[in-house]
């Protein structure tokens, strides 16, 4: 029985985060801790001075891509929580990509809403739209990308792409996944490729097509170099290249070095969910030897290769899996990177043969408990300076275990 | 040793001269900044630059009908208010005013030299400005809020108060009292055996900007109240902040990689093991 539509459950959802942006709006006037993300404010700020003609990056700790500050400027002009109207819109766009998505590979319309309350119900999602962060437009981008794959519209997908990763880099991980499933065996008529579609569990799934015809090294490399992938390639590298140099003309250094620099170089000493966090704080008083850098950095490496390679063919799940495992071996991770696997997680729901109860709630539940148990020696750290730096180090590990484990 | 002495002196070295980037955020730049101006001629805070900066570069000059002794203060009390990481410097600072001094208008100008390893957030001054907390404020020096206190700069606060206005306290017609609440956060400090490192703060640095009758062109004037030392309560205020231990770096650096080198390992097996890509039946065909 269906109690009720995608509509209403994206209705409920608007009305939901326009209170709670009002309630934001209540709560910075008049207490002292803001709900407001402490991010917005130099969002803000930066769009601010955009609109005075300055550069966005004359506000100290803006490191995002000059489009967001100028998709902000009428946090000046019109209202101060425009942005965050603006990112709940894209937390919604996510919750209704999710359906399209789930639909198109054909799960039951039950279990697409299901998948959508699990994106547009999650606290954790909602406050971060409404709170002003940013990343449920990244998570839309993304989404976006998949459907224009699955429709066959690749161009609009390289689009899309060359936009997402000038916009956030992280999503440069997506393009191998990206131009492996382009493969002209996978794809079929207009550019479509074929991606595993829904069956009831229990039955065996719907795999795309077998190779049967001989295979060598000649059409490898023609298979290698199709259509669709040299125009995904050069459609979203002409993207990126032309953000980034017209950007690079407008603010120059500063630009790259603040927007896309930082963010390769970025090692932060300062307590967060990575793993590497403290023995970064303890060496960073001196360089770190070339071979620390390759070891911190090789799990990355080695893993999304390894990701790539085994499930390239189901590009949701490649994607979630890439993401999860990029953000676990990062060398910063804070909590609004969550999000970004997040959005991909309810794409692949429909496919888990894990039940809800108890499996299910047993893998959220110890989640959710390990980040909690990660974040109490967080605060008591930073807040009542009673926990040693070990403890919440030695917290990370096992929360690492529990997060790569689900 | 010597290597990291000298590791020390070139950080030093880069972060004063190199860097040359000593900024401030000045929340409202309509007054005159006693350290704009000392940081237009020198690029780090280090006290005995101030204290020369003090005595020797700052324009007493127009000061010279100020009746001795004409305002006298004493810091009444001085403590830092919370726990971990982010506190408040209270400062409640008394002054007395002699009656014979002829001034129409009057603002006290503290400065407040933070210790390395302690930094106030420019913005979150300016959201509290916005509110009317502080009037005009402003910070300078090393603002940048992320970098360890072995890779930053010193900075200061400066903080300019009418003496009729929401932080006074009128005692009497000539005396008065400034109460205020500074927010503080406490940088990541170089390592410590103990697991904890202190800081120390200094008395703050008073100074009046008042506007005089008895000069010919009602000159504003700057100058430097006494200090009643006799009255001052405040004593030094350490500030106790978690640091990582020495001890540790090889133990933190071993865990982190075996986890991170055998969480990969498992991750790749498992990977290979629940694609499609079957390894058994390849391994049995080779």
């Amino acid at each position: 029985m269906k109690l009720f539509d995608v509509w209403s459950v994206l209705l409920f959802s608007a009305i939901f985060r326009v209170l709670l942006i009002l309630y934001g709006e209540w709560q910075d006037t008049h207490m002292e801790v803001r709900y407001t993300d402490v991010d917005y404010l130099v969002f803000s700020d930066a769009a601010s001075l955009m609109a005075s003609g300055d550069s966005p990056f004359k506000r100290t700790t803006y490191r995002y891509s000059p489009l967001l500050a100028f998709l902000l400027i009428p946090n000046s002009i019109v209202h101060r929580s425009w942005g965050k109207f603006l990112f709940s819109a894209g937390d919604l766009l996510v919750g209704l990509f999710i359906h399209t998505i789930l639909k198109q590979r054909k799960v039951p319309e039950d279990l697409c809403i299901y998948s959508v309350m699990v994106w547009l119900l999650n606290p954790f999602t909602f406050t971060i739209g409404t709170r002003g962060n940013c990343e449920p437009i990244v998570c839309a981008m993304i989404l976006w990308i998949i459907i224009c794959l699955m429709s066959g519209n690749v161009f609009q997908a390289a689009l899309w792409y060359g936009l997402v990763v000038h916009f956030r880099i992280y999503p440069i991980v997506y393009a191998l996944p990206i131009i492996l499933v382009l493969d002209p065996r996978f794809v079929r008529s207009g550019l479509k490729p074929l991606l595993l579609n829904w069956s009831a569990l229990g039955k065996a799934p719907q795999r795309s097509t077998k190779v049967t015809h001989p295979y060598n090294v000649w059409t490898a490399l023609r298979g290698i170099f199709t259509r669709g992938r040299i125009m995904f390639g050069l459609v979203s590298g002409t993207v990126f290249l032309s953000c980034t140099v017209f950007f690079f003309y407008l603010y120059e250094w500063e630009f790259l070095h603040e927007a896309l620099l930082y963010h390769l170089t970025r090692t932060d000493p300062r307590h967060n969910f990575s793993i590497y966090f403290y023995n970064i704080y303890l060496h960073s008083e001196h360089e770190f030897s070339l071979m620390e850098k390759l070891i911190s950095f090789l799990p990355q490496f080695i893993l999304q290769l390894v990701v790539i390679f085994c499930f390239a063919q189901d590009l949701p799940f490649c994607l979630f899996v890439q993401t999860v495992a990029f953000i676990t071996f990062n060398k910063v991770i804070t909590a609004q990177y969550f999000v970004w696997f997040f959005s991909l997680l309810p794409l692949i729901l429909p496919w888990t043969k894990m039940k809800l109860k108890w499996e299910g709630l047993c893998c959220i539940l110890l989640w959710m408990g390990a980040q909690i148990h990660w974040l109490m020696w967080g605060y008591l750290l930073e807040f009542k300076d009673t926990a040693p730096y070990f403890n919440n180090k030695s917290m990370q590990i096992p929360a690492m275990l529990i997060n790569l484990s689900e | 040793m010597g290597t990291s002495i000298y590791h020390k002196l070139r950080v030093l070295f880069i972060l004063c001269f190199a860097t040359g980037f000593s900024s401030s955020i000045v929340v409202q730049s309509l007054k005159q900044y006693i350290m704009k101006s000392y940081f237009e001629k020198y690029e780090c805070l280090i006290d005995s630059n101030f204290q020369h900066f003090i005595a020797h570069q700052l324009p007493y000059a127009l000061c010279e009908v100020v009746v001795p002794n004409a305002v006298r203060f004493s810091v009444l009390k001085r403590r830092l208010i919370g726990e971990g990481s982010h506190r408040h410097l209270s400062s409640s600072i008394g002054f007395h005013i002699k009656p014979e001094f002829p001034f129409h208008f009057c603002e006290v100008v503290i400065v407040e030299r933070l210790p390395s390893g302690v930094f106030a957030d420019p913005f979150e001054l300016q959201h509290l400005h916005r509110r009317g907390v502080f009037g005009d404020i402003a910070v300078f020096g090393d603002t940048n809020l992320e970098l360890p206190s072995f890779l930053s700069n010193r900075s200061a606060v400066e903080i300019h108060i009418d003496v009729v206005g929401s932080n006074v306290v009128l005692r009497d017609e000539n005396e008065l009292e400034i109460n205020i609440e500074l927010p503080l956060h406490a940088r990541y400090l170089p390592l410590d055996d103990s697991g904890y490192s202190t800081v120390e703060f200094g008395d703050p640095d008073l100074f009046m900007r008042c506007n005089i009758e008895a000069t010919l062109t009602n000159q504003v004037c700057l100058f430097t109240p006494t200090r009643d030392r006799a009255e001052s309560k405040a004593g030094t205020i350490m500030w106790k902040i978690p640091s990582g231990k020495k001890a540790h770096s090889g133990v933190v650096f071993i865990v982190t990689f075996i986890s991170a080198i055998s969480t990969t390992l498992l991750i790749v097996l498992a990977s290979l093991f629940c694609s499609d890509i079957d390894i058994r039946k390849d391994l049995k065909k080779s």
